[in-house]
Formats: structure tokens, sequence, C-alpha cells
């Protein structure tokens, strides 16, 4: 049956991306993952792995009793998701919260990802609007999309709804400010 | 070892932890002032043409913002000293705490709780060092800023994540407007299962209101106000209003138990719902 079904696009292997892809593959539906580290860098990453933690290595609180972000967890891990199971194999003390071991986490999703029949993974930037022929696309390029793509997304509104189009204009992207990085002290 | 102590706070041991897991660097008034005004005065990065429109998002600021809005804001917010115990002095409460958190494995990487920042990397490594028990700490990563660009959502997807002038693109992730690593995941499991259901040719199937998962899906693609848009993490005040059900003891909880009870009634709701949502019975998963 998988050889009829056209493979689904997603461009972006970070965590979005990457869950979106095991959903996929694991519904029996081929998937093209598009990730353009390493052939183009970015100031954020560090790694060409997928899924790279640019930032904390928490995943905030695990209490799935009291906690919002820890009751998502329990329904990501109720179905099936490859980040939920890479972090807890990577795990790191931390309290209250599921935090990891950022590259033992993210070797674990890229080797998931890789070894996985139905994924097959495309190294190289998608610049613009993807090709005609993909019927279906997943867009998680994450908060470093490119101005290309991000130009991309708002020309298809064009002819005939211009006047709409252009009084929302500024509110159809945005941007605000997000972090990288940290900060790592050793030998205390 | 001999400034800082490993404590969880409030001794916290959770799923993976012993209540020993953060190291923490106490902080006396005096330490904690000149540390402040260190931040305020610390050189920035120099402004990025992005950023000259670009507003912070509030929960995620860097300390040297927190530093100018007040002095005090800092001590309530990362480097608050609440539920934790100075083992050294245990008379002696701190004025305000840093905490690390253990980043790899090996344990011989941590980070520091809360600092997201944009100041100079020389500057960091200068103030940060006056930090107590990092004097002489060496710094395999410093703190950057990056852009974080993110659709209008609930004006440009449908409800199934597509973008309604082109449907044949979906989005997931951090660009759909969610904020934090564990909702930009849930986001790609969500577009992945819609993406699956259609190439499968079955109806793709929205997960229950009342989880987290759509609690999230519907913030994004319609119920939050599009002109005010901004990202947003899972919270309670995204889900439905829940019926908190009596305790044990056939009475309805009271005061100080009125809140960790009306949460334990919308996680246990999810948890219900979202294993009916994907039960084999249930037409999810038909």
């Amino acid at each position: 049956m998988n050889e009829k079904l056209k493979p689904v696009h997603v461009i972006g292997a970070g965590l979005a991306g990457s869950e979106a892809a095991w959903a996929l593959a694991n519904a029996g539906v081929p998937v093209i993952l598009h990730e353009m580290r390493p052939v183009v860098k970015t100031d954020a990453h560090h790694t060409a792995d997928f899924a790279e933690l640019v930032c904390s290595n928490s995943f905030r609180s695990d209490d799935s009793e009291t906690s919002a972000v820890g009751v998502l967890h329990e329904e990501m891990r109720r179905m099936g998701s490859i980040v939920m199971r890479a972090a807890m194999g990577a795990q790191v003390p931390a309290g209250g919260a599921l935090a990891v071991d950022r590259d033992g986490f993210s070797a674990e999703v890229t080797r998931a990802l890789t070894s996985h029949p139905l994924i097959t993974i495309e190294l190289g930037e998608v610049s613009g609007i993807p090709p005609e022929d993909w019927d279906s696309v997943i867009v998680a390029t994450g908060p470093l999309t490119s101005d290309a793509l991000a130009r991309a997304i708002r020309r298809p509104h064009g002819r005939g709804r211009t006047r709409l189009f252009r009084r929302h204009r500024a509110h159809h992207l945005s941007r605000n400010r997000g972090y990288v990085g940290l900060l790592v002290p050793v030998a205390l | 070892m001999s400034v800082c102590w490993f404590q969880s706070r409030y001794d916290k041991e959770g799923p993976g932890g012993t209540g020993k897991d953060y190291i923490n660097c106490p902080m006396n008034r005096d330490e904690y002032n000149a540390f402040i005004d260190a931040l305020i005065a610390g050189e920035k990065t120099d402004f990025k043409e992005w950023e000259a429109s670009t507003p912070y998002f509030d929960g995620c600021l860097p300390i040297e913002v927190m530093a100018e809005r007040g002095p005090e804001t800092l001590r309530h917010g990362p480097m608050k000293p609440r539920g934790l115990t100075n083992a050294h002095k245990p008379d002696e409460k701190a004025y305000a705490v840093v905490q690390l958190r253990q980043d790899n494995a090996l344990g011989t990487l941590y980070n520091m709780v809360g600092f997201q920042t944009k100041l100079r990397h020389a500057e960091q490594t200068r103030i940060f060092r006056t930090i107590p028990g990092l004097r002489n700490a060496e710094f395999a990563r410093l703190g950057g800023l990056h852009r974080n660009t993110f659709l209008n959502s609930p004006r440009l997807l449908d409800p199934l994540m597509r973008l309604r002038s082109m449907p044949r693109l979906r989005f997931a992730g951090q660009i759909t407007g969610v904020e934090g690593y564990v909702e930009s995941a849930a986001m790609g499991m969500l577009a992945g299962r819609f993406a699956a259901a259609e190439r499968l040719g079955q109806t793709p199937q929205m997960p229950p209101r009342t989880t987290a998962m759509g609690a999230l899906l519907a913030h994004i693609t319609g119920e939050a106000n599009a002109e005010t848009f901004q990202p947003m993490n899972v919270n309670f005040g995204l889900f439905p209003p829940v019926e908190v059900p009596p305790g044990p003891d056939g009475r309805k909880a009271r005061g100080r138990d009125k809140v960790p009870a009306r949460k334990r009634a919308y996680t246990a709701r999810a948890l219900r719902d979202m294993d009916q949502w994907l039960s084999p019975g249930s037409k999810a998963a038909e």
C-alpha cells in the first residue's frame, strides 16, 4: 500500500518537524524530511542533529496532575511522541522538571528518524514556496524561518483580496525575540 | 562548593530527581544590589535591524531587561530564594539565589536557570563570575538572542492547521505561535496526524477541546484574538471550565485546597478524554 502513497514533505527537523515525520511514518505514510543543516547553518544551532535544543535543556514540569505542561507531556506519551521517548532516555536530575542531556536527546531523535524505513532525509534548504507537485507539505521551520519563505507565505493572498490583505498585512507575520545559547558554567 | 549547595526547590524529588538536583548560589543584599547594577550598566550586544520593531515575549525576558524594570524584579523571578535553605548557613536566609541545572548526563555542565541575556559575551563572563561560587567558573557557551518569527495563525490557519489560502501547506511548531519546546513538538504531532489521515483517505479527527493538545490547537487556530496574537505556552486558562468533584470525604475543596483540586480536575478530564480519543473503538481511530 505504501508504494502507492505519495510522500508528505516535512520541512524542518526540529522538535515539531521530527514529531510530524514520526507520526506520518508510523501511520504508514512515506515522508521526505527536509533539513537545511548542516548545508545552511544558523546562528542558533551548534550541531547537525535533529531536534537540537538551542536554549534550556528542560521540558519543564513533568507533573501530569497539577501542571498544564505536565499533562501535555503525558498526552504526548500516550500518542507515541518520539520527543518524549527520547527525553526519558536522556533524562538528567532536575527535581519536578523533565530535563535532558541535550546531545543524547538529539542523537536519539536523529537515530530514530533516519532509521525509519518510511522516512527519507533530504539535506538542503527549501526556499520560497514549495514546488507545486508537493501536494501535502508540513512547514515546521521554526523561529528562524527564512525571509524567502516568510514572504512566500504572504504572497498567495494575492489578487482579488488585495484590500483585505493590505489592511491586515502587518498582522500576518510577527516577530518577537527568542533566546539561544544559555550559559553553561563548568568546573565550579 | 564551600559557598553553593545542592538542593531542589522545596526539596521536590520529581520523577527523575533526588531532591538535591540544583546547585544554588546564594547572594546577600549587597551582593544582589551590586549584581543588578552590573547588569544594568553592562554593555549589550548591538541592536540588530530586526529588533527595532520587535517586542519582547514577556515570559522570557533577558535578565538585564528584568533588572531595568526594577531592582526587585529578578529576586521575585528567576533568582527567587524561596524553598531553599543554605546548607552552609542554615540560619541565614539568602536574599537571592542563582540556580544551576545539570545539562549533560555526566554532570559536568550546568546551565543558569532563567538566565537569558543579550549582554556582550565578555560582559557575561565578567559579571557572572561575580556570582558567589562562580568566581572560577568557565563558560562553555554564552547567551544570545535570535529572531522569533511566527504566523498570525488565528487568521491564517484553518482548524486543521492548513494555510487557508494554500491548503496544501500545513504549519507546525513555533512558527504557529506556540511557545516552548513541548508545545512545538505537540503541534508537530497533530500536523503529522492530520496530514497522515488526509493521505490515507480518512477524515482527520481533532483532539478533544478538553485535552491540552486540543486546548492549544483551538487557541492558535481561531480562539485567540488575532489582533493581539502573541506566542502562548500551554496553561489551564486555555482549558474549558471544569466541574471540581468533591474530595474523598465527600466535601468540596475549600481555601488553599481549591486551586490544586481544580488543576487535578482539568488534568484528569484531559487524560480521560485523550484515552477516549485514542481508543481503537472511537471515531478518531477508524
